[in-house]
C-alpha cells in the first residue's frame, strides 16, 4: 500500500483559476521524491495540503491509511515533517536548542528526555557546537540545519523540504543537499524535495512534474529527461549533459541516455576505446 | 572611468567593541558600458561596495569617484540625492519595496522624487514597463495581486524609470524559476546592449556570469581579489573552486573530458565547438 | 538605538544574573513597592544602600545606570518648575524676582526624584541580570495562578517570547526598505509635509507587507510542528528555586517590612 494516496485534488486561493487541479497520485515508503515545476505551478501548495497546513476543497488525501481530516488532523501531522524555503521565518526558538526543543514540547515529551534528543540530533545536522546560539548568529545554513533537525526529533515518516535551499548562498544550499541525500541513504525516511535544482532532481528516485496546478509527468529522471521538448514547454531546464548530448548527435556520435555528466563522459571514453 | 574606487575602506561602529572593517582599501575601477558580476562569499563585503555605488554608504575612508562625482571621506557632501537618480540600485528581494495602489503609480514613485511632475513621471514610468516587459494592461492593477516575477519587473522598473546610467543588481534572480531566472538575464542583456546602462550584478551563479557578463570582480574579505575579464576567470575551474562554488557546466564537462584523456584544446570554446571536436575524437578510434 | 539602555540585558558571570527569574520580578515588586512607602529619607537611604549592594552583586557599572536615567532628565526639570510654581507650603527659601520659592517645593521635587532613580535603579537589576527568555519564563510561571480567572498564562509568554525573537529581523528589515525606498529618491530628513506623509507609507506599507508574510510562515512553521494554542505541552526550560533565591525573596520582604515600620509605627 502507497504511503501517501491523493486523489482528485483540489485547491484554490481564488476564484480565478485552481491552484492544484483534480491530481492524484501515490508515494511510495522510503523513497526520495522530487517536486518541480515553474513558479506558480502548484508545488507548495500540493505540499501543504499533505501537511495539513491547508484544507482542502475536494478530493482526497489518505496518509499511512488514514484519511486526512479534521478529526486525523494532529496524528497525521506528527507523521510529516516540512522544511520551509525562509531559514528566518520559521526559527521559533530563541536559541538551537530551544528551537529543536519546541516541537517536542509539543508532542509532550517529558523534560527529562529532551536533552539527550536534542543532542542526537543537532550531531546528526552538525550543529552541536552552536546548541546556545542566537539565530542572528547563524548563517541561513545552519538555521536551515537547525529547522531540519527540529523536524526530525519528532520522528516523522515523511520529510517535505519546500524549496529549503532557494534562499541559501552556494555554500547552504550545498550543505542542506548534503543532509538531504544523507537521510536519503540512511533514515529511510520518505522524502519529498521541491526544488529548481537540476541536480538534485537526478539523484532523486522519481519526479513528479507539475504545470499549472496539475501533474504533467510523474516518473523516474532518466525517463523525464528523455523527453526534452515537453520539459521546456514546462518552463523546465534539462542537465547540461543532455544538451551536449544533442550536440554531439549532429555529428553523428549517439552516446546514449545519460543524465549525469559522468555518466556521459564514461560512455563517450568506452566508446572511443571500443572501436 | 565611470566608476573608480581609491583606496576606499569602509568601517562600521568604530571605536566601540563591535568594530567591523567591511572594505580594506579598496581600489577598483569598472569599466563604462559593460555587463560586470560582483561575486563573493557571504560576509564579503559585496553588499557594502555596492551600497557605495549610490552613496547610501560613504567611505569611511579614501575617495571614490562615480560618474562625475567625486565621493571624498570626512569632507562634506552634497547632490548625493541627484547620484541616486544617476545610479539605480536594485536591492534583493526588490518586489518588498512595492506599496502603492497602482504599478504605474509605483514605478513613476522614484521619477516623482527627483521632482518630475505627475504627467512627465508616468511618461518615464510607462517607458521603464515597456523596457522590462510589463505592457499598458497592468498599469491600472494593484503591484500585489501580480505574480512573484511580475512583481519583481515593476519593482525593477521602479529603478529604471529614474532613467539611471547605471544599474546595479544585487542577487536579481533568487527565488525565480529557471524560465524566470533566463528571462530577467535577458532583459538585463538588453538594458546594456540596447539601451546602452552599464550593469552591475552580485550573483551566485556561475553559469549566469559565464553566460551573460563581460567582466568579473571577486570580493573576499573587504578586498578586492580578482577583476578581470569573463574569459579569463574561466579559463578553468581553479577559481570557482577557491570561492566553493559550482563552476559553469561547460568548465566541469571540459575538465571531466580532459581527465579522461580526451584533447580539449585551451580558449573559450562554445558547446558547439567543443562536440565537434569530442565527436572527431570518439569517431576516429573506431 | 544605540544609546537606548534602559531595560537592555547585561550579559555576566554574576550571582545575581544566576538567580530565578521569578524571585527576581517577586523580589523587584516588593521593592518597588517599599520604595513607595513614606518611610522618609532614612528609608530611601536604606533602600539605595541595599540596592545599591545588589547592582555591585551584578557587576553593573552605576554610569551605565545614570546613563538609563538621561531620557528622565527633561521630565524631573518639568516637574520641578511645576512644584515651583504650585507649591505655597513650608518656609520660603529665596526670591526670584517676586516669585517665592518654598522649601516644601524643593523636597517634593527631591522625593519624587529620589523615587524615580529608585525604581530605575531597581527595575535595572532585573532587565539588566535576566535574559529576555527567562524573564518570559518566569512570567508565564508567575501568571500560572492566574488561569483559574482565564489569564491564558502561556500564550501571553509565547507571545512576548515571539515579539522578543523577531525583534532584531524586524529593525534589520526596516533598514533594508529604508534603504531600498533611498535608493528611488525617498528623502527621509528634508522634503515638504506631503513628500514626507509618502515617504513614511513607503516605509510602512512594505514593512506590514512582509511582516504578515513572516507571520504566516512562522504560524505554518509552528503549526507543522505540533502547535496548538491552548492544548497541553511540556517544557524544556524549567526553573528551579535555589537557595540564594529564597534568600533575596526573604531580603526584599524583609526591606518592606522594615519600610512600613518606618513609616507607620515610629
Amino acid at each position: 500500500m502507497a504511503l501517501i494516496e491523493v486523489k482528485n485534488l483540489k485547491y484554490s486561493y481564488d476564484q480565478k483559476k485552481p491552484a492544484v487541479d483534480d491530481v492524484s497520485f501515490e508515494i511510495e515508503k522510503g523513497l526520495y521524491y522530487t517536486i518541480i515545476g515553474h513558479n506558480g505551478s502548484g508545488k507548495s501548495t500540493i505540499a501543504k495540503l499533505i501537511a495539513g497546513l491547508l484544507e482542502k476543497e475536494s478530493g482526497e488525501i489518505i496518509i499511512d491509511g488514514m484519511p486526512l481530516d479534521r478529526e486525523n488532523l494532529y496524528k497525521i501531522r506528527s507523521k510529516i515533517g516540512i522544511v520551509f524555503q525562509n531559514p528566518d521565518n520559521q526559527f521559533i526558538g530563541s536559541t538551537v536548542q530551544d528551537d529543536i526543543a519546541f516541537g517536542l514540547e509539543n508532542h509532550c515529551v517529558p523534560q527529562e528526555e529532551m536533552d539527550d534528543i536534542i543532542n542526537t540530533f543537532a550531531e546528526k545536522v552538525g550543529m552541536t557546537k552552536y546548541l546556545h546560539s542566537e539565530p542572528t548568529h547563524l548563517s541561513g545554513g545552519q538555521k536551515q540545519r537547525v529547522a531540519i533537525a527540529g523536524v526530525l526529533a519528532m520522528h516523522p515518516q515523511i520529510l517535505i523540504f519546500d524549496e529549503a535551499t532557494s534562499m541559501l548562498d552556494p555554500q547552504g544550499k550545498a550543505e542542506i543537499k548534503k543532509v538531504i541525500m544523507d537521510l536519503h541513504e540512511n533514515s529511510g525516511l520518505t522524502i519529498l524535495s521541491i526544488t529548481h535544482d537540476i541536480d538534485e532532481v537526478v539523484t532523486s528516485d522519481k519526479v513528479m512534474v507539475l504545470y499549472e496546478g496539475k501533474i504533467a509527468m510523474f516518473d523516474t529522471p532518466e525517463e523525464i529527461f528523455k523527453d526534452e521538448k515537453t520539459l521546456v514547454k514546462l518552463r523546465l531546464d534539462v542537465p547540461y549533459c543532455l544538451k551536449f548530448a544533442n550536440e554531439l548527435k549532429k555529428y553523428g556520435v549517439d552516446p546514449g541516455h545519460e543524465i549525469t555528466t559522468e555518466g556521459l563522459v564514461e560512455k563517450l571514453w568506452q566508446s572511443s576505446l571500443k572501436k | 572611468m565611470a566608476i573608480k574606487f581609491e583606496k576606499v575602506s569602509h568601517v562600521y561602529s568604530d571605536g566601540t567593541p563591535y568594530r567591523y572593517v567591511a572594505l580594506a582599501d579598496v581600489d577598483l575601477e569598472l569599466t563604462e558600458g559593460k555587463m560586470t558580476a560582483i561575486i563573493g562569499q557571504t560576509g564579503s563585503g559585496k553588499s557594502t561596495l555596492v551600497q557605495h555605488l549610490n552613496a547610501l554608504l560613504l567611505p569611511t575612508s579614501g575617495k571614490l569617484t562615480v560618474l562625475d562625482k567625486v565621493i571624498e571621506a570626512g569632507k562634506e557632501q552634497k547632490g548625493l540625492k541627484a547620484l541616486r537618480g544617476q545610479v539605480g540600485l536594485v536591492f534583493q528581494f526588490p518586489e518588498y519595496q512595492l506599496f502603492e495602489e497602482t504599478v504605474l503609480k509605483d514605478v513613476a514613485f522614484g521619477p516623482k522624487n527627483f521632482g518630475l511632475k505627475e504627467e512627465e513621471a508616468n511618461e518615464k514610468a510607462r517607458q521603464a514597463m515597456a523596457m522590462v516587459g510589463l505592457g499598458k494592461e497592468y498599469e491600472e492593477r494593484s503591484p500585489l495581486e501580480m505574480s512573484g516575477g511580475q512583481k519583481r519587473r515593476t519593482a525593477i522598473a521602479g529603478i529604471l524609470a529614474m532613467d539611471p546610467k547605471v544599474l546595479v543588481l544585487d542577487e536579481p534572480t533568487a527565488g525565480l524559476d529557471p524560465a524566470g531566472t533566463k528571462s530577467m538575464m535577458e532583459l538585463f542583456r538588453k538594458l546594456n546592449k540596447e539601451y546602452g546602462k552599464t550593469v552591475l550584478i552580485v550573483t551566485h551563479d556561475m553559469e549566469q556570469v559565464f553566460a551573460y557578463c563581460d567582466e568579473v570582480v571577486v570580493v573576499e574579505n573587504g578586498k578586492i581579489r580578482v577583476h578581470t575579464t569573463v574569459e579569463d576567470f574561466f579559463r578553468d575551474s581553479t577559481e570557482c573552486r577557491k570561492m566553493g562554488v559550482l563552476p559553469p557546466a561547460l568548465i566541469t564537462l571540459k575538465e571531466m573530458l580532459r581527465d579522461k584523456g580526451f584533447k580539449v584544446p585551451e580558449g573559450n570554446l562554445n558547446i558547439k565547438e567543443l562536440a565537434k571536436i569530442i565527436a572527431g575524437q570518439v569517431k576516429k578510434h573506431g | 538605538m544605540g544609546n537606548f539602555t534602559l531595560g537592555r540585558y547585561i550579559p555576566m558571570d554574576s550571582p545575581i544574573h544566576k538567580m530565578d527569574p521569578r524571585a527576581k520580578i517577586c523580589a523587584m515588586l516588593l521593592v518597588l513597592i517599599a520604595v513607595f512607602m513614606p518611610a522618609g529619607w532614612l528609608g530611601y537611604g536604606i533602600i539605595f544602600a541595599v540596592v545599591a549592594g545588589v547592582i555591585l552583586c551584578a557587576k553593573l557599572s552605576f554610569r551605565y545606570i545614570l546613563k538609563s536615567m538621561k531620557p528622565m532628565m527633561f521630565m524631573m526639570l518639568f516637574l520641578l518648575v511645576i512644584n515651583c510654581l504650585v507649591m505655597k507650603t513650608g518656609t520660603p527659601l529665596f526670591t526670584i524676582g517676586s516669585f517665592v520659592i518654598y522649601s516644601d517645593a524643593i523636597t517634593q521635587t527631591l522625593y519624587i526624584v529620589v523615587r524615580l532613580l529608585l525604581m530605575i535603579m531597581i527595575t535595572t537589576c532585573l532587565t539588566a541580570t535576566t535574559k529576555p527568555l527567562e524573564m518570559t519564563l518566569g512570567i508565564e510561571d508567575l501568571l500560572k495562578p492566574f488561569e483559574k480567572i482565564h489569564v491564558p498564562s502561556h500564550e501571553i509568554a509565547m507571545l512576548i517570547s515571539i515579539a522578543l525573537r523577531f525583534i532584531p529581523d524586524l529593525i534589520d528589515e526596516t533598514t533594508r526598505i529604508m534603504k531600498a525606498q533611498e535608493s528611488r529618491g525617498v528623502d527621509l530628513k528634508e522634503g515638504k509635509f506631503t513628500e514626507k506623509i509618502m515617504a513614511i507609507l513607503s516605509l510602512v506599507v512594505p514593512l506590514f507587507v512582509s511582516a504578515f508574510q513572516r507571520a504566516e510562515d512562522l504560524a505554518n512553521a509552528m503549526e507543522a510542528r505540533g502547535y496548538a494554542p491552548g492544548e497541553k505541552r511540556t517544557r524544556y526550560k524549567v526553573l528551579k528555586m535555589h537557595k540564594r533565591d529564597w534568600i533575596l525573596l526573604c531580603g526584599a520582604f524583609a526591606l518592606l517590612a522594615a519600610m512600613i515600620v518606618l513609616a507607620y509605627f515610629r
